[in-house]
């Protein structure tokens, strides 16, 4: 143990590895401003990280107590944001979106947005959903149903909309679990309600109501922007349909799916493809030409159940039910499969999937579709781990219902 | 032996060989299977196994241990989520305190859960001794699974359930499993991995069992086997609830006077005997079956419960001579049981009834018990005497 110790303390001196250089390579990505990251994919590609993770690799930058919610860590700037939950007495308490000083997990400010939400199965309580964040304000969205805009320098609600009391909404079972989307100036998102509440854009500044759309219940897969032919899309997979309408609220198509009720996020492949996918139902990839959704492939080889997946190169990454799989985007044909980290989370960092098991480990393994190949692997946090890592300059953020940290890679 | 006889033979042969080299092949198989695990002479030893490990489900990893012997009885502790389970299994009959199901005493297990509990008393291997436990195994090919060549083989339980076992074609270990299984009690089928194979005392155990099913995932990693442990076996047999339990002492078959309260000479006097059983119907229940004579004769099937939503004792009294049911409700305080009627609602009214009864139910030091019963008809401010019954032990 002496030895191993010296050895890490000579390779410091060394400046082999240092705390605050441990990425000697360059790192341009600086924002993870939303749900999955900045352009909702779960990929940090244009990072640099090392082909190993091993002890001594990485650096532990700080690690934090935090009240229970699922909701993953958004960065932009030197303030990491994210939501919490504090219980008061056994039946009642508050949910925060909270901001934290990036270096030092130190907290800056918070700003009670609702009223906990205790889940009654004891999964556990508070918010589900993850804020964006942009130039002036984070936009959070409680597990009760509260859209808010806080400001991102000082902490202070702005504006407040209450679905189930507005749009008459549902919860869900669950609590209200889907992430507001950034798209220009309005703030998209599910709502749930009825009389053609489906679905709503917001404006960023006010609150106000730019268009509502379709008929269905709250559910718990979040939109994504896809730009397909030269035209953002916004895309939601909802019930038995899946969904697309320009950011004026026009309706682009419509696809009555085979694979309904998705928990995860749509996922965006290259051009002009959208791959959706349940625990129950497989998956399906839609080829969208001239706004009119085919189906391209369907099949059984990734089951994603709450966990979403991420494209890359020509493949896709994802939890088929407990097993980390990759699947070929275009055939479907499994190319690998590895089990052992339970129902976990992952994005890709360089050319890394960084997957985070359900209990805390974190593990690097090589994009590719070749062969599992494990670069390395630890003990990130402790507990039951359902909330993705996020990414941004070089450094990753992971969290659970009890506690966060931050990793230089 | 003319020509066309040994034509038939010959025919005969020819069509059954298939069938006897596929039963070739899967007894061949599963004698290597066995041989993997160790051995049939090292399995003929273990009577019994105890296991302590980590179980995960729903994310959360915590200790759990189970008891298994060679009969085929299993008994297990082990928390699913924020509740803990017990299952237990005497190789026939089962049941389980499972809190997820909202019932925190024993309860028997449905058809679906016993099928569970057949293949958890396993040892590890199903093909030991199959046929001489009724199963039968069928083998149905090769296949390469997640890129392991495996022996696939279909084994059908006594129960009629089947289940499909992938061999790894080189260790002749089981690399996987699909079965029936359940989730919350509901049947589906489900996927097992097995893998970490280490050997005990000879005995080579996976350490790692990954299940899913729908969209579950459950894991069991073992830390420490003990092999052929002394086992309490009572652990197997059905519990009863642990209130309902305090009224053991009225269980068994009894001599019973019957005494009726005399106004006006202020005392009972005796108008008969009679006989009675009661036992243990099911976990939360006491039933007993009394019969006997005061104007008229008649029977009446006592069934006392413990309510949970209440956190009271119930009482349900079917009487033949009135053909009425009524429901008594009270606590258990100091040896003595006491319910009564008085705030016993059927349905959502109250039944309409000037008189309300009680009964008051102790327990004597030597071994007997006794049955006041009172009625009231100030609704319960006061009671008077009517009937009394002394319960005095026929057999323990």
């Amino acid at each position: 143990m002496k030895r191993k110790i010296f050895g890490i303390s000579i390779l410091i001196v060394l400046g082999i590895i240092h705390p605050d250089n441990a990425n000697s390579q360059q790192n341009e990505n600086t924002n993870w401003n939303q749900f999955r990251g900045s352009e909702r994919n779960g990929l940090a590609l244009n990072a640099s990280i090392k082909d190993t993770l091993f002890e001594g690799s990485y650096q532990m930058q700080w690690k934090k107590d935090i009240g229970s919610a699922f909701s993953e860590i958004t960065v932009s700037g030197n303030k990491i944001y994210t939501m919490l939950s504090e219980k008061i007495d056994s039946v009642s308490g508050f949910e925060f979106v909270a901001a934290f000083d990036a270096k030092t997990g130190n907290e800056i400010w918070r700003s009670q947005v609702d009223s906990i939400f205790i889940d009654v199965d004891g999964w556990g309580n508070g918010s589900r959903s993850t804020p964006a964040v942009d130039e002036e304000f984070i936009y959070s969205f409680s597990a009760l149903g509260k859209l808010t805009a806080t400001t991102i320098k000082d902490g202070k609600n702005i504006w407040q909309v209450d679905f189930v009391k507005e749009f008459g909404s549902t919860r869900p079972r669950w609590g209200y679990s889907t992430s507001p989307l950034l798209v220009d100036d309005i703030l998209i998102m599910e709502v749930g309600g009825t009389d053609s509440h489906a679905f709503a854009a917001f404006n960023k500044k006010t609150g106000e109501v730019k268009w509502t759309k379709a008929n269905g219940n709250a559910h718990y897969s979040s939109p994504v922007l896809a730009n397909i032919e030269g035209q953002n899309q916004i895309i939601f997979a909802n019930g038995g349909f899946i969904y697309s309408y320009n950011s004026k609220g026009d309706t682009l198509w419509t696809y009555k799916t085979p694979v309904r009720s998705a928990m995860s996020m749509p996922v965006v492949i290259e051009q002009n493809k959208i791959f959706v996918s349940t625990a129950a139902a497989g998956f399906i990839i839609l080829e969208i030409n001239d706004n009119k959704p085919k189906e391209f492939l369907r099949g059984s080889t990734m089951k994603a159940d709450y966990s979403s997946c991420v494209y890359y190169k020509g493949n896709i990454y994802g939890f088929h039910i407990a097993a980390l799989q990759c699947i070929s985007a275009e055939t479907g044909e499994k190319k690998w499969t590895k089990r052992g980290f339970g129902k976990g989370s992952l994005i890709i960092v360089d050319n890394k999937l960084m997957v985070l098991s359900d209990t805390g480990k974190l593990i690097q393994i090589k994009a590719t579709s070749d062969s599992y190949t494990e670069q390395g692997s630890f003990q990130a946090i402790k507990g039951k781990s359902w909330t993705a890592p996020s990414f941004a300059n070089g450094k990753l953020y992971v969290r659970n219902l009890t506690e966060m940290a931050c990793y230089v890679l | 032996m003319n020509k066309k006889l040994v034509q038939i033979i010959t025919l005969l042969v020819f069509i059954c060989s298939p069938f006897l080299l596929i039963a070739q092949n899967a007894d061949e198989i599963i004698a290597k299977h066995i041989a993997a695990h160790g051995g049939a002479e090292k399995w003929d030893k273990l009577e019994s196994v105890k296991i302590n490990g980590q179980f995960t489900g729903f994310s959360e990893v915590k200790d759990f241990f189970s008891v298994k012997t060679s009969s085929g009885s299993y008994y297990s502790e082990y928390y699913l989520g924020q509740h803990k389970l017990i299952e237990g299994f005497d190789g026939k009959e089962g049941w389980t305190i499972d809190p997820w199901q909202e019932i925190l005493f024993p309860r028997k297990i449905n058809l679906a859960e016993k099928n569970v509990l057949m293949q958890k008393a396993e040892f590890f291997t199903p093909f030991y001794k199959y046929n001489e436990r009724g199963n039968k195994v069928e083998y149905v090919g090769k296949e390469n699974i997640d890129g392991i060549d495996a022996f696939v083989l279909k084994l059908t339980r006594v129960n009629g359930k089947t289940e499909t076992w992938y061999l790894n074609s080189e260790t002749y270990l089981e690399y996987k499993c699909e079965s029936d299984w359940i989730d919350f009690a509901r049947g589906l089928p489900s996927e097992s991995y097995f893998d970490d194979f280490r050997t005990i005392d000879g005995l080579v155990i996976p350490f790692y069992i990954e299940r899913t099913f729908w969209q579950r995932n459950r894991v069991t990693v073992i830390e420490n086997i003990e092999l052929n442990p002394e086992i309490n076996k009572s652990i197997f047999e059905f519990p009863k609830s642990k209130e309902i339990e305090k009224l053991e002492f009225m269980s068994g078959e009894w001599d019973v006077k019957v005494d009726v309260w005399s106004g006006r000479r202020g005392d009972w006097f005796n108008v008969g005997s009679t006989s009675s059983k009661i036992d243990f119907e099911a976990v939360n229940r006491l039933r007993e079956n009394i019969s006997y004579e005061v104007t008229f004769p008649m029977t009446k099937i006592l069934n006392y419960t413990y309510s949970l939503s209440t956190g009271r004792y119930k009482l349900a009294v079917f009487n033949d001579l009135y053909s009425e049911i009524d429901i008594f409700e009270g606590d258990f305080n100091n040896g003595e049981l006491i319910l009564d009627n008085t705030n016993v609602n059927f349905g959502s009214t109250a039944k309409e009834d000037s008189q309300k009864t009680q009964y008051t139910i102790s327990k004597a030091d030597d071994g007997s018990f006794s049955i006041v019963e009172k009625v009231s008809t100030d609704d319960g401010k006061s009671w008077n005497p009517a009937e009394k019954f002394t319960y005095t032990q026929k057999i323990k």
